[in-house]
């Protein structure tokens, strides 16, 4: 369950920008943890199967990948042009990287 | 494919040989030991002994590069878990789960990571259901979250659809018949097909053309 546990817990504002770990969204490799930077360029709750879900797009210069939260409708500080740190495990969903609840740092704007 | 199953009792090990036996890369992962002492020397098939909804374990049986994990413990909690933790931590492609108390189906979607559930009791219930009733609509199997179904109809002699083709049956383009079973022999449908009394009509449904669907096949 630790997995479960640790997750959705916005980290201090400021962290991650300049994170060297971070990889930009074209090159990130699909089904292993990696971390990417960009900005909210899109927002949609989206039903999933009856069920609220969040699809927030994220794209830096190289490309976009999108983040699906589950069971949330809105998240606070997730706006239309905040720059955020995500984190976690990708698939490659047609050409895009979509997450399933990853971890989220929110930027200092 | 590397396929990995979580719980090795009759149904997991079931399970584990067939897929096996067609030639896939199996492991089983349980946490009672006695189990994987009686079983576990079954060399064709990886054994792990160990907690299928702790991290650990999963990365230990490879799971990231798995093309399925099926959660098929007798405990729809483990269930829930091992299916959430296979797409969200793992990015598995395939995420089957099975549910024991049917009450607890609503739950096996994809907010949990689950892609394809399987639940005992109703696939049980749909086959009496199936067995007894002659001439209405009955629901087998829902994949996709609900979202589509596979249903089954006996054709009785006072069914609309005697002898009418089926490309002329005006049947929903929300759905379509994937097989008949004729004499006993499954007949794959053309759209000349004639349908005939006692065919057994299994059609996939989505959506909300259900009911249009009985309409057009029991009247």
């Amino acid at each position: 369950m630790a997995g479960l546990l640790r997750r959705r817990r916005p980290k201090p504002a400021d962290a991650g920008s300049t994170d060297p770990s971070i990889v930009s969204i074209a090159v990130a490799p699909a089904r292993r943890m990696v971390k990417v930077c960009g900005e909210v360029t899109r927002m949609r709750a989206r039903p999933t199967t009856g069920l609220p879900a969040l699809a927030v797009s994220i794209s830096d210069d190289s490309g976009t990948a999108v983040a699906v939260w589950t069971g949330r409708r809105a998240i606070g500080g997730v706006v239309l042009g905040r720059r955020l740190v995500i984190e976690g495990v990708a698939v490659r969903r047609g050409d895009q990287l979509e997450f399933m609840n990853p971890e989220y740092t929110l930027l200092r704007r | 494919m590397k396929i990995v199953i979580a719980g090795a009792g009759s149904v997991g090990r079931y399970m584990a040989d067939q897929l096996r036996s067609s030639g896939h890369a199996v492991t089983l992962i349980d946490q009672t030991p006695a189990i994987v002492d009686r079983f576990g020397s079954d060399g064709a098939v990886t054994w792990c002994l160990g907690d299928a909804c702790e991290m650990a374990t999963l990365q230990t049986v490879g799971a990231a590069d798995a093309d399925v994990v099926a959660a098929v413990t007798g405990d729809d909690e483990d269930n829930l878990v091992i299916a959430l933790l296979a797409k969200q931590e793992f990015g598995v492609p395939r995420v089957v789960a099975r549910v024991n108390n049917p009450n607890n189906e609503w739950m096996f979607n994809e907010m949990w990571g689950v892609d394809v559930s399987v639940s005992t009791p109703h696939l049980l219930t749909a086959v009496v259901e199936e067995a007894v009733n002659v001439g209405s609509f009955v629901r087998l199997l829902s994949l996709e979250g609900g979202n589509a179904r596979l249903a089954e109809v006996t054709l009785t002699d006072t069914s609309p659809a005697i002898g009418i083709e089926i490309a002329s049956l005006g049947l929903p383009r929300e759905s379509t018949v994937v097989a008949l079973i004729r004499d006993r022999h499954v007949v794959v449908p053309r759209g000349d097909t004639v349908l005939r009394t006692n065919d057994e009509v299994l059609v996939l449904v989505t959506g909300d053309a259900e009911d249009d669907v009985r309409r057009v096949l029991v009247g």
